[in-house]
C-alpha cells in the first residue's frame, strides 16, 4: 500500500496542514465567537489603573505565576480553601479574566492560589511578606507551630524597589474582586482589611 | 548550490554540538531551580529569581538544547534519505547563527525580568521573531533538499518533518505572537493550544521523525511495519491539536471545551498504540545479539517506553476526577519530564550519539562510557520521576482536607524535593559523560583514529 502523499510533496503538506486546520480552527477561533459570552468583560467591571498595571508588570517579570495560580476551580475543596472565614471563594469565570493582558491563570500551585487574594491581608501584611517570605506574622498567628513560620519557600523580593511593591500589592488587592463575595447576609462588606 | 568550500553536513554538526552545550547549561539551571526549593534563599539576585530561572530552564532545554538537536538531526537525515545533498549548507549555518542569537538572547532577556508572560513562549521581542526567521529558513532548506531529491517516495521520517515544519510554525506563531493580540480567557485558550502542542506538534514530529530513521538504522532492521507508520502519521496529524483545554480543567473555560479537550486526549492512544507498536516490533524483529548492545539502541528503547508510559498518562490525567488530585501538584512536573526527558531528549542523545561520529568520521571516543552514561540516565530519571509521582497525589490529597494548612502540606513535600535534586544532579553527572565522550570524539587525539578522510563535497 502506498498513498499519493508519499510521493507527492505538495499534497503531503496540503493534507498535514489541512486536518490538522479543522482542530485548530475549533478549539481556537470558534470559543471566541461561541464563548463570547464568558471571555466579554461584565459591565460592571473596570481596566486596571496605571499603577495596578505597573504592578502586574512586575508580577510578569518575576514570573510569579510559575508558583501561583489565579483560578478557583469548580470544586468544593478549592472553594473552601481559597474562601474566606467559612465564605466560599465563588468559581473564577472566564470573564473575571477579560482585562488580563497576559492572563496569569497558571498550571502549578507550589505557593496558594491568588484569585481570591485581594483583600485578605493588609497591605503593611504584604509589604513585609515581599520583604521576607519567611516571617509570616499575623497569618500564622494561630499557629503554635513556629517551624512553619519559616516554611515558605517563596523567595524574597527585596530588591523591588519600594515603589515597585506598592504596586505589586496594588495590583494583588484588586485580585478576585470582580465578583462581590465578601459580604455578611445585610450587604455589607467583611474583613477588608484596607477599609 | 555553491557550497563547494562548505563540507557536507557541516550545519548539522554545527546544531548538534551547540546542542549538547545547552543540554548541560538547561539542566544546570534545572537543578539551581531544584535548589531553590530546598534554600529558597540561595543566589538571592534579582537575576538568579526562581521564576525567572525556572522559565530559563525550561526555554534552555526545551528551544536551545531539544529543538537545536532535532533540527541537527534533520538535516542530516533528510538529505540521506532522499538520497541527495542539502539545498544549502550555508543556509543551513545562517539558521544556526540566528537560532543561536534568539535562544541565547532571549534567555539573557528572560533573566532580566522581559517575558511574555506565555508558558514556554516567554522568549520577548525580538528573539521570537528571529526564531520564527529560522524557522523560515529551515522550512526552505529542507523543502529544497525535498525538491532535488533522487528517489520517488518519501519515508515516514520525511513526512513527520514536513508536518513538523508547518505546524510547528502555526503553533508557534500562535504561542508567541497572536496572544500579544488576545487577552484573558481567549488568550488563555491560544496559551494553551501552544503549551499542549509545543509538545505535540513540535517536539513529537521531529522526535518521532528521528526515531524512525535511527531504530531501523541502529538495530539495521528493516521498520515493523507501513501500515502502522501511516495510521500513527494522519492520526497523529488529525486529533492533536483539540487538546488544549484538557490543562483548565475544572477552571474557568467553558465545559464544552474542556470536554472535547478530553476525548480527543483519548483519541491519542490510536496513533501512540501504532508508533510504539512499530517501534517496539522493529526491536522484537531485530537479530537477537546485537538489539540491546549499544547506548544509542538502549536510549531509543528506553525513550520509547516513556513515550508510551507518558502518553498512556495523559488521556488518564485529563479525567476530571483524577485531574482533581494531580492537576497543579508536582505529579505534572513528573509528567512533562517523561515526555520531554525521558522519551524525545533520550532520541535526540541516541541521535547525537548516531550522528556525530559518522560527520567527523571517527568512531565514538568510548561505547563503554556511552553505556555507563546510559545506565546513569536511566537510574537518575526513574529516581527523578517516581517520587513525583508519589508526591503530587499526595499532595493533592492534603489539599482535598481544607483544615490542613497550605504551609504544612508544603513543609511535608520537602523530603521529595531532596530526592529530586539529588537525582537531577545524578542525571546532570550523567550528560557530562555524554559530553564528554562526545568532546573526545570530535576533538580527541586517540591513536586508533583515523583521520577524517576528505571528502569533495
Ligand atoms: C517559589 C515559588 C513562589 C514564587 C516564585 C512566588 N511565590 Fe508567593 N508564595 C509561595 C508560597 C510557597 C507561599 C505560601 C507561604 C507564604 O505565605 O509565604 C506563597 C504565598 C504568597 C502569598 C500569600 C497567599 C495567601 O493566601 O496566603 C502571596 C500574596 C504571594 N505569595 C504573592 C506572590 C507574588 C506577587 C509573587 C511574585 C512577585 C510570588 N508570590 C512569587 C511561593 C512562591
Amino acid at each position: 500500500m502506498q498513498l499519493i502523499t508519499e510521493r507527492n510533496i505538495a499534497i503531503l503538506a496540503v493534507g498535514a496542514f489541512g486536518i490538522f486546520s479543522v482542530g485548530v480552527f475549533c478549539t481556537t477561533v470558534l470559543p471566541k465567537f461561541v464563548d463570547k459570552e464568558l471571555m466579554d468583560p461584565k459591565p460592571n467591571m473596570r481596566p486596571y489603573t496605571e499603577q495596578e498595571e505597573r504592578g502586574r508588570k512586575v508580577y510578569l517579570a518575576e514570573g510569579c505565576v510559575y508558583c501561583h495560580t489565579q483560578q478557583i476551580r469548580h470544586l468544593k475543596s478549592d472553594q473552601k480553601r481559597y474562601g474566606w472565614r467559612l465564605v466560599d471563594a465563588p468559581p473564577s469565570k472566564g470573564w473575571e479574566y477579560a482585562y488580563d493582558q497576559p492572563h496569569f491563570i497558571g498550571t502549578k500551585r507550589t505557593g496558594p492560589d491568588l484569585a481570591r487574594v485581594g483583600g485578605k491581608y493588609s497591605s503593611e501584611w504584604h509589604w513585609s511578606h515581599f520583604k521576607n517570605p519567611r516571617d509570616l506574622g499575623e497569618k500564622f498567628r494561630h499557629t503554635s507551630d513556629s517551624k512553619l513560620q519559616k516554611a515558605s519557600i517563596m523567595p524574597s523580593f527585596d530588591y523591588l524597589t519600594d515603589e515597585q511593591i506598592v504596586d505589586l500589592t496594588a495590583y494583588i488587592q484588586t485580585l478576585g474582586r470582580n465578583q462581590n463575595w465578601r459580604m455578611d447576609k445585610n450587604g455589607n462588606l467583611l474583613n477588608d482589611y484596607e477599609e | 548550490m555553491s557550497d563547494t568550500k562548505l563540507k557536507e553536513h557541516r550545519s548539522a554538526y554545527l546544531f548538534m554540538v551547540s546542542a549538547c552545550i545547552f543540554l548541560l547549561v538547561g539542566m544546570g539551571f534545572g537543578i539551581f531551580v531544584a535548589l531553590k526549593f530546598l534554600f529558597p534563599q540561595l543566589g538571592d539576585h534579582p537575576l538568579f529569581s526562581f521564576g525567572r530561572i525556572r522559565q530559563a530552564h525550561t526555554n534552555v532545554v526545551l528551544f536551545a538544547f531539544l529543538l537545536q538537536a532535532d533540527i541537527g538531526m534533520i538535516h542530516y537525515f533528510i538529505p540521506k534519505l532522499l538520497h541527495t545533498k542539502l539545498f544549502s549548507e550555508k543556509l543551513g549555518i545562517a539558521t544556526w547563527v540566528i537560532f543561536n542569537v534568539a535562544a541565547v538572547g532571549g534567555v539573557i532577556g528572560i533573566l532580566l525580568g522581559l517575558n511574555q508572560g506565555i508558558e514556554y513562549a516567554e522568549i520577548a521581542p525580538p528573539f521570537n521573531y528571529l526564531i520564527v526567521l529560522a524557522w523560515v529558513l529551515f522550512l526552505v532548506n529542507v523543502m529544497g533538499t525535498i525538491m532535488r531529491r533522487k528517489v520517488r517516495c518519501f519515508y515516514v521520517s520525511v513526512w513527520y518533518v514536513v508536518g513538523a515544519l508547518l505546524w510547528t510554525a502555526v503553533v508557534y506563531i500562535t504561542g508567541s505572537i497572536l496572544t500579544r493580540y488576545a487577552s484573558g480567557l481567549n488568550q488563555a485558550n491560544l496559551t494553551w493550544f501552544y503549551v499542549h502542542n509545543a509538545v505535540g506538534l513540535v517536539f513529537t514530529p521531529c522526535g518521532l521523525a528521528a526515531a524512525y530513521y535511527l531504530i531501523p538504522k541502529v538495530l539495521n532492521t528493516p521498520l515493523y511495519s507501513h501500515k502502522l507508520s501511516l495510521i500513527g502519521f494522519w492520526v497523529i496529524a488529525f486529533t492533536y491539536c483539540w487538546t488544549g483545554a484538557h490543562h483548565m480543567i475544572h477552571g474557568p473555560n467553558s465545559y464544552w471545551l474542556e470536554t472535547v479537550a478530553i476525548l480527543f486526549s483519548w483519541s491519542l492512544i490510536i496513533p501512540v498504540m501504532a508508533v510504539v507498536t512499530n517501534f517496539l516490533g522493529t526491536f522484537a524483529t531485530a537479530p537477537r545479539a546485537t538489539r540491546f548492545k549499544s547506548a544509542e539502541s538502549k536510549l531509543l528503547f528506553t525513550g520509547t517506553l516513556y513515550y508510551l508510559a507518558t502518553c498512556l498518562q495523559g488521556p488518564f490525567q485529563a479525567i476530571r476526577s483524577v485531574n482533581t488530585l494531580v492537576s497543579k501538584t508536582d505529579w505534572v512536573v513528573a509528567h512533562a519530564h517523561m515526555a520531554v526527558l525521558g522519551c524525545f531528549a533520550l532520541y535526540a542523545m541516541a541521535g547525537c550519539y548516531y550522528f556525530i561520529p559518522r560527520i567527523v568520521k571517527r568512531p565514538l571516543y568510548s561505547p563503554r562510557l556511552a553505556n555507563t552514561h546510559f545506565w546513569l540516565t536511566f537510574v537518575g530519571l526513574l529516581l527523578f520521576i517516581m517520587p513525583m509521582f508519589v508526591s503530587g497525589p499526595l499532595q493533592g490529597l492534603a489539599w482535598l482536607k481544607i483544615e490542613r494548612t497550605f504551609l504544612e502540606i508544603l513543609a511535608e513535600q520537602r523530603i521529595f524535593w531532596m530526592i529530586r535534586m539529588l537525582s537531577g544532579l545524578l542525571i546532570l553527572f550523567a550528560q557530562s559523560l555524554f559530553f564528554y565522550n562526545l568532546w573526545e570524539t570530535v576533538f580527541g587525539k586517540s591513536y586508533f583514529m583515523k583521520p577524517a578522510t576528505e571528502e569533495v563535497a
